[in-house]
């Protein structure tokens, strides 16, 4: 390092001394406290552990050759080469925005009418229906995955009968990409709206009605008043619920490993990222490639999440 | 405090630890999935060789990929693990497990079909694996609805009549004619491709593991062009083969045949029992084939090698081949369990027909092939492609350069 | 009562519900079924008399009540250490001071972020390297403490213990630990049901890391076992759906138990993030 010393305040020796000093009196204050350590240290252990090692480890993996079995070798940047230029993975990635789009958008649109209308009924049986609304959410995602199946089932699937009885003519759902995108877009929609209504139910329960007298003296609409006083005071929450899908969204895996396999669907359609990073680590055994398209994976979550926050930022400074 | 930390860890780690072993008793551990292995079988083991305990465990799951992360995790593998017909794929990694022929493989040699047999001897010659089963291929056809579109319905008669892929699908155009589109020839695009190669010799590999799929020896391309053809004329119900899908079609009689190994049969007297009686089986178009088939392997680092080759060795011994068949239906790979009378058994679903006698023949007409390494990666690449085809309306010949290119890619990886 | 516009809230809420269950009533329809009966076509939208055959077929083809007791045992363990674990952290951080408290809270919201899938090859080597792969040890010890746990109970800890009552309990000779057990526990109880259902569900859900972890199908959890039921070769679909529905059940009955309060928490939850 050529990096030059800074010009020292004190003369060496007496820095050394207050330095010690301070040490010990910091060692002590600390042992003064160690049982406060001792009750959170079990957190930061298993996270250095489990979660910061790992992601140093996964970053040395991404740059070797390794099928698990034989020995590793170095392997340079080949894994982040192969997977730039390997149209599966681009297939993986636009496969899982489509997914994002599809499900993300119907589902917070249909979570913001149902909070709007459970807020605005005096009923009684408002915990019925949150209750009811909430269920689909604690279901497991296998569960979920094989009853959908039988719903979009190319055969015998109740969604062709319904279009049979209204003229339609059936369609092969989980033979097509779409159609395989759209059945996992509806589960993730069916399991997740009645959670995304309860939060904005919660958020419109704490505007302070003051705000809609004011604004109705004033002389404000209905919608006026939606637009400049409802939607202002939801956009941190609705901020919170777009990046949490956006996380989620980025992770969906056991919809399609359990509706049509590891392939991702005969078409190919269902191949999401994680589903692609299990089948060429666990599967295909590309130990050394999993873990670079791990890094890729979150990349991809990284600008997204960046994207998102400056979509609702910006538009907040529009109003 | 500390000390209820610790008892909170140590609670829940004692519960998860397994029991010590005895010294006395050697314990073989077993690695095998579901219907692999006779379970009767398996517990009779302990009273055939006294001191020997069998902890057989069933893997569920996907069962290579979990072979595969136990040897790279190096340590804690069974004594003892099934392979399916990826056995090739563990070629490269023959060093962690015995060479049967140094504990007296060669004694049996000569009891085993000889293709079979191969599969499991790698091209330096050492042999990593025991046959288990094996899987020829026939054809399994409705007879009923064969019938009612004017084709041949004996199996005698249909083999004659449809001995090629090409008699095959022109048949197939018939018989769609006579039921205006409610039921179609066969499953899937897919099957079509594999069960070709299954006839042949030479698919992906030669034994130099050079990939030779471009050449005229490999029936790659034609495998590849007849599954096309079979999309083109709308001969498939694009029911993707062990999906609930296909069950459905199969029991509904949306499908009227398909090409498929002995163990299919299992599974479709299951799937579609609306349709008992109406089946039937007769030799393959295009040949006899294999398709799938299992082996049994020994690790390197069983402390117990000897004796798991006499645990194995007996296991597979033709007599309980034979009662291996008779009570899971696992198609034997022993020459002499071939002539057992339960082959000659007429059974109820295929119209009492004995369907023995057609998988029999197609067993012993096998031809050796080697698969190679990347089998099962290659395989999958064309397969998707070939889908793509049948789907998605993909043109077939940009379909088979993005085959060949992705393929191409793989091999360098 | 029914003004226009109260009828066309309920209508709307009404349909949104029946939507929400309808997948609960389809899969009850389908396992008092037979598979032949699911695969027919039109459709059977009415209850069938084979429950309790299909059932006694997921008995025999998997250990489905030893599933079940492998998913509770893991879900229980994990539960009862991220409470013991969370609420020690979280409790420490809200009414103790020491040095570097607030930098260590910002470490602890910042992992937070940390994604989980980029560890899922490398996760898995390191339970390879203990020689855990195909133990439950695999599935409870990287789960036993959280971050949001520990953000969670420090939240609540902060609004509802009074200082005062700790101080008292210190005059008293309440050692930190006691202070802990005796003080703040019970205050903190509302806020550990929520945390104990919400780890309890999400444990009982997981699918991704015991699928890869899990070997031996005597070991299986629920969700592991029910994937493997619905895998290959498997024809007996009645059967999947009837095993699907036992796998549901028993967390649809602890949600109901707990579901007021914990609906409530969940947006309380997400309104102070």
């Amino acid at each position: 390092m050529n990096r030059p010393v800074e010009p020292s305040p004190m003369p060496p020796h007496q820095a050394e001394a207050t330095n010690s000093r301070n040490n010990r009196r910091l060692m002590s204050t600390i042992w003064k406290h160690r049982k406060e350590y001792l009750a959170i240290s079990p957190f930061y252990i298993l996270f250095a552990i489990f979660g910061l090692f790992p992601i140093g480890f996964s970053m040395f993996l991404s740059f070797q050759k390794w099928d698990g079995i034989s020995e590793m070798s170095f392997n340079g940047l080949k894994n982040y080469q192969f997977m730039l230029t390997d149209p599966e993975f681009w297939r993986a990635v636009s496969n899982t925005l489509l997914i994002w789009i599809y499900s993300t958008i119907p589902m917070l649109f249909f979570a913001l009418i149902i909070a709007f209308l459970l807020h605005a009924s005096f009923m009684r049986f408002r915990t019925f229906f949150r209750i009811g609304y909430f269920l689909p959410n604690v279901t497991s995602l296998v569960a979920v995955a094989i009853v959908f199946g039988t719903v979009f089932s190319n055969n015998y699937g109740l969604l062709n009968y319904v279009l049979s009885l209204v003229g339609l003519e059936s369609v092969e759902w989980l033979n097509k990409t779409w159609g395989i995108q759209l059945a996992i877009s509806v589960m993730i929609i069916w399991r997740w709206v009645g959670y995304n209504a309860i939060i904005y139910l919660a958020g419109l329960q704490s505007i302070p009605s003051v705000l809609y007298e004011a604004a109705k003296i004033d002389g404000a609409s209905g919608l006026q008043a939606f637009f400049r006083i409802t939607i202002p005071c939801l956009r941190p929450i609705i901020l919170f619920t777009v990046i949490t899908s956006t996380i989620g969204g980025m992770q969906i895996f056991t919809e399609p490993q359990v509706l049509v396999g590891n392939d991702g669907g005969v078409s190919g359609g269902g191949l999401t990222i994680v589903l692609y990073l299990y089948r060429e680590a666990f599967v295909n055994n590309y130990f050394g490639y999993g873990a670079a398209v791990g890094w890729g994976m979150f990349i991809l979550i990284a600008l997204f999440s960046i994207l998102n926050w400056r979509m609702v930022q910006g538009n907040s400074s529009n109003h | 405090m500390i000390g209820l930390w610790l008892c909170a860890v140590i609670l829940v780690l004692a519960g998860c630890t397994g029991s010590s072993s005895n010294e006395k008793t050697k314990t073989l551990t077993l690695w095998y999935w579901n219907r692999s292995l006779d379970d009767g079988l398996l517990k009779a083991v302990e009273q055939q060789f006294p001191g020997i305990r069998i902890d057989a465990q069933k893997i569920g799951g996907d069962f290579k990929s979990k072979l595969k992360t136990t040897l790279a995790a190096g340590s804690g593998g069974p004594d003892i693990v099934a392979f399916n017909d990826w056995v090739t794929e563990l070629f490269a990694s023959s060093d962690r497990f015995y060479d049967l022929y140094e504990l007296g493989a060669a004694e049996i040699e000569d009891d085993f079909l000889d293709w079979k047999w191969q599969l499991g001897v790698t091209p330096e010659g050492t042999m990593i694996a025991l046959p288990i089963d094996t899987g020829p291929t026939a054809l399994y056809y409705r007879a009923d609805l064969f019938e009612q579109a004017g084709l041949p319905s004996d199996p005698e008669e249909v083999h004659r009549m449809l001995s090629t892929w090409e008699d095959y699908f022109e048949a197939g155009v018939q018989l769609q004619q006579h039921f205006g589109g409610s039921v179609k020839l066969t499953d899937n695009i897919s099957n079509i491709y594999n069960q070709i190669n299954a006839q042949s010799e030479t698919i992906y590999f030669d034994r130099d593991e050079e990939f030779i799929g471009e050449s005229s020896a490999s029936s790659m391309r034609s495998a590849w062009d007849l599954a096309v053809k079979a999309s083109e004329l709308g001969l498939l119900a694009n029911a993707n083969t062990s999906s609930s899908e296909w069950n459905a079609a199969i029991n509904n009689g949306r499908i009227a045949s398909f090409v498929g190994a002995v163990w299919m049969k299992e599974i479709l007297q299951q799937a579609a029992p609306d349709t008992t009686g109406n089946w039937k089986v007769a030799r393959a178009p295009g040949g006899d084939g294999n398709n799938g088939g299992s082996f049994l392997a020994i690790m390197k680092s069983s402390e117990y090698p000897q004796e798991a080759f006499e645990v194995i060795k007996w296991i597979q011994s033709p007599d309980n081949q034979i009662q291996t068949f008779n009570n899971i239906n696992l198609f034997p790979s022993a020459k002499a369990a071939l002539e057992a009378e339960s082959m000659h058994v007429e059974e109820p679903f295929f119209g009492g027909q004995a369907t023995g006698e057609i998988f029999t023949e197609s067993a012993r007409n096998v031809k050796p092939a080697y698969f190679g390494a990347k089998y099962a990666n290659i395989n999958g690449i064309v397969t998707r492609e070939l889908s793509m085809v049948a789907l998605q309306g993909k043109n077939s010949e940009k379909a088979w350069e993005d085959a060949l290119n992705r393929v191409k890619k793989e091999l360098l990886r | 009562m029914f003004t226009r516009k109260s009828f066309v809230l309920y209508l709307g809420l009404t349909i949104g519900l029946l939507l929400s269950i309808f997948p609960f009533y389809w899969l009850v329809v389908m396992a008092t079924r037979t598979t032949s009966d699911i695969y027919s076509y039109p459709p059977k939208l009415w209850f069938g008399p084979h429950l309790f055959d299909n059932i006694s077929r997921v008995m025999a083809s998997i250990d489905f009540f030893g599933a079940f007791l492998n998913t509770l045992f893991v879900a229980s363990a994990c539960t009862i250490l991220v409470l013991f674990f969370d609420s020690l952290a979280g409790f420490t951080f809200a009414k103790f001071d020491f040095p570097g408290r607030k930098w260590l809270f910002i470490v602890l919201l910042a992992t937070m972020m940390a994604p989980a899938q980029l560890s899922l090859v490398p996760s898995f080597v390191i339970m390879a390297t203990f020689g855990w792969v195909g133990t439950f040890k695999a599935l409870i010890i990287p789960g036993m403490v959280n971050a949001f746990g520990i953000f969670w109970i420090r939240q609540y800890a902060q609004e509802s213990i009074p200082s005062e009552l700790l101080d008292a309990g210190k005059i008293d000779g309440c050692g930190f630990f006691r202070l802990y057990w005796n003080v703040a526990l019970p205050i903190l109880r509302p806020a550990l049901s929520f945390l104990a259902a919400f780890t309890f569900i999400g444990v009982w859900n997981d699918y991704l890391w015991p699928l890869i972890i899990l070997n031996d199908e005597s070991k299986f959890t629920l969700q592991v076992a029910l994937a493997s039921l619905n895998g290959i070769y498997t024809t007996d679909y009645a059967m999947v759906i009837a095993g699907t529905l036992l796998a549901v059940i028993p967390l649809i009955v602890l949600f109901l138990f707990v579901s007021k309060q914990f609906i409530s928490d969940i947006a309380a939850g997400a309104i102070k993030s």
